[in-house]
């Protein structure tokens, strides 16, 4: 009767012992659906950051050696299930912290029940503004959700400067009429306007979601003389929009946001993508020792000869080690001390983008930066060839060699 | 706004009407026989695109997976009129409304798991560089979704007038009862109607893809504007889609030029209310006396 009763403890106690001995943390974002390439090579890179560090040992916390046993959750980027999971998640008692969300409305609908349970959740990669600014209130003023992306601030001011770089004067803004690209265009309008208005909008024209006519639209900024379309929208309308400028004629350059890198836009687009500009974080190009080894890493864990999104997948592996690195420096698991740690980081932590010297400072209710790993240092124009992003404007990839080479030195 | 702007438009937006003819004309063959409609339509054009994909993809050349695809898609004809219309049709009910949106319900998830649901891009060998035509630019893949749509139709109609099949298929459509006690089969007409109809949603699935990109949602806007079209031209006049459906397309892209994006898919709705108000049988339709 006893034995009984013992063997039915050890039941009950045995997975909560084992359980004690990893590091949970939640891998989220669509992983089906139009923006699966981004969700995918999010978590596919991230859990080849989980797999190196499980392959060393696992992550020093407090005296213990402890294994990180990722959670995928697929949110199919719809709003109510990101909600749904999010308080799945923030339900666990012993779960370390989140990491992922591609899409800003799934990021509005979930993000509160993490902040309410005070469990660290950084947003990789959905880049909207709001996801952030929505927080900036004096009656938070302390936060739970960080940011690993280069928001749609720096991006918008990175399309409005090349394009001025680049000597247009006259410019065409498109944008999707979901809340991201509206969103994009308010902030590029802003831009332009802070950029000294250098800039003039011939045409404001806007799509909707599965539009693949956009002849009438583009041709009012053909006939108004654009030289250069600046753009916010997603993937298989933008390939729509590149195809309607071939038909068309209208030979200027495509200007946007991010995700004019996502495959769905550069397959669907052919050759007509070709010298479409956007800001990266990360170019699939080995110039570093770092990046090749972590492209040949993913290329051959995956079997793919090119990353669906490299963006996505970079920022996925650099958040976890970053997140490993505040685990490792708050000595437990408890989210809230992790949390801590991050606003703290002592260690630089080196990435596959660059080396992470304290990406993140106590939450600031009036700036949002203090939450926002990326500057404008960390970003470089990436540009549309022959199916690949690669390096818009020579100088970043010049300036990125440099800053390897210098880390090395150190 | 110059003329040369306006003639763009009016072009590029009535060759996309055409693929709306299309669709809608699929409704009518069915229509005709049957009295019936395939509320899963636009989900045959979809997998048909998708079972082409992967044919060209297999490496099988151009100029059989047309072929090949349109034998697939009247295949799937059939069946949906198996499983989906014939029994409803024998007993008189309707079920065959709900019938048909569940095999295309059935279809969707049957598609989002073999194929994903990524919008895929569809390779082709006709050339998608522009041509200068009479001040308008214009693709060679549009010039064969025009090709390619007045081709089945008037295959199609030529082979209702001029074959003994087609005949029969005209007889029952004119009046199924006199049709039968004359010897004519109506369930075969029927399946002949239905096998057609499958054909020429591959064929517009075929040949909208290389334009459109193949996935699993591509037909949702097309099937609900080629319904307006039927609706609008009436459901038994043949070429009358047509002329409906290269309107549509040509109005839909004027009022997104000159009224603003936001109001593209208002003229489609807007003439389907007028045609229902004024005249409920469609403008080419004929309006027939029911004997109760």
């Amino acid at each position: 009767m006893i034995c009984r009763r013992l063997a039915a403890l050890a039941v009950i106690l045995l997975p909560a012992i084992a359980s004690a001995q990893t590091v949970k943390l939640a891998l989220t974002g669509p992983f089906t659906g139009g923006s699966a390439p981004m969700g995918g090579s999010f978590r596919d890179g991230a859990k080849i950051a989980v797999a190196e560090i499980n392959a060393a040992g696992g992550i020093q916390v407090g005296p213990v050696k402890m294994k990180i046993e990722p959670i995928e959750r697929d949110d199919e980027a719809k709003n109510e299930r990101g909600a749904l999971i999010a308080q799945e998640l923030a339900s666990m008692s012993d779960l370390a912290g989140v990491i992922g969300s591609v899409n800003t409305g799934v990021v509005m609908a979930g993000d509160k029940h993490f902040q309410e349970k005070g469990i660290t959740k950084i947003i990789c990669p959905a880049a909207g503004s709001k996801s952030m600014t929505q927080w900036l209130d004096p009656k938070v003023p302390d936060l739970s959700i960080f940011r690993f992306a280069a928001h749609d601030g720096i991006q918008s001011a990175m399309v409005v400067e090349e394009a001025i770089n680049r000597k247009f004067k006259k410019v065409m803004v498109f944008f999707d009429s979901t809340n991201y690209g509206v969103s994009g265009r308010d902030d590029m309008l802003d831009q332009i306007k802070k950029q000294g208005n250098k800039l003039e909008i011939v045409a404001q024209e806007k799509f909707n979601i599965g539009d693949k006519d956009m002849t009438a639209q583009l041709l009012k900024g053909k006939s108004a003389g654009a030289e250069a379309v600046l753009i916010w929208g997603i993937g298989p309308e933008l390939a729509a929009v590149s195809n309607g400028m071939a038909k068309i004629g209208m030979k200027v350059p495509l200007i946007g946001g991010w995700t004019l890198s996502m495959s769905n836009y550069i397959d669907n687009a052919g050759k007509n993508g070709n010298g479409t500009l956007m800001p990266q974080t990360f170019i699939e190009e080995p110039i570093t020792p770092k990046a090749k080894a972590f492209i040949d890493a993913y290329h051959k864990a995956y079997s793919v000869a090119r990353i669906a999104s490299p963006v996505s997948a970079a920022q996925g592996y650099d958040a976890v080690y970053i997140f490993a690195a505040a685990v490792k420096q708050a000595g437990t698991t408890d989210s809230r001390k992790i949390k801590l740690a991050l606003e703290d980081l002592k260690e630089p932590v080196p990435g596959v983008i660059t080396t992470w010297v304290k990406p993140y400072a106590k939450w600031d209710p009036n700036n949002v930066e203090s939450h926002e790993a990326f500057r404008r240092e960390q970003v470089v124009m990436g540009m549309v060839k022959d199916g690949a992003v690669v390096f818009g404007n020579d100088a970043d990839r010049q300036r990125l060699k440099k800053a390897a080479a210098g880390t090395k030195g150190r | 706004m110059t003329a040369a702007v306006l003639a763009q438009v009016v072009v590029s937006g009535a060759l996309m009407g055409l693929v709306y003819a299309l669709v809608a004309y699929g409704f009518q063959l069915t229509y005709a026989t049957s009295k019936s409609i395939n509320f899963g339509q636009g989900e045959l054009v979809m997998v048909s695109a998708f079972v082409s994909l992967s044919l060209v993809n297999a490496g099988l050349p151009y100029g059989l997976v047309l072929p090949a695809g349109m034998l697939f898609g009247a295949l799937l004809g059939l069946f949906v009129e198996r499983a989906g219309v014939r029994l409803a049709l024998e007993q008189k009910s309707e079920g065959w409304i709900l019938m048909t949106i569940i095999l295309g319900l059935f279809f969707l998830s049957a598609a989002e798991n073999v194929w994903g649901r990524d919008d895929r891009p569809f390779p082709t060998p006709i050339s998608s560089d522009p041509i200068h035509l009479l001040g308008v630019d214009i693709t060679p893949l549009e010039i064969s979704v025009a090709v390619g749509v007045f081709a089945v139709m008037g295959l199609v109609e030529l082979f209702k007038r001029v074959t003994l099949l087609g005949k029969a298929f005209e007889a029952v459509s004119a009046d199924r009862d006199a049709a039968e006690l004359m010897g004519i089969s109506a369930r075969r007409a029927i399946m002949l109607s239905y096998g057609l109809s499958g054909m020429v949603a591959a064929l517009a699935g075929i040949l909208v893809s290389p334009i459109t990109t193949v996935g699993p949602t591509m037909s949702s806007t097309l099937i609900l504007k080629a319904f307006s079209v039927a609706v609008v031209a009436g459901l038994d006049s043949g070429f009358g889609v047509v002329v409906v459906g290269i309107l549509l397309g040509a109005l839909e892209a004027v009022t997104s030029l000159t009224v603003g994006s936001g109001w593209r898919e208002a003229p489609g709705l807007v003439l389907l209310i007028l045609a229902l108000a004024v005249r409920p049988t469609g403008v080419f339709g004929k309006a027939t006396i029911r004997k109760v």
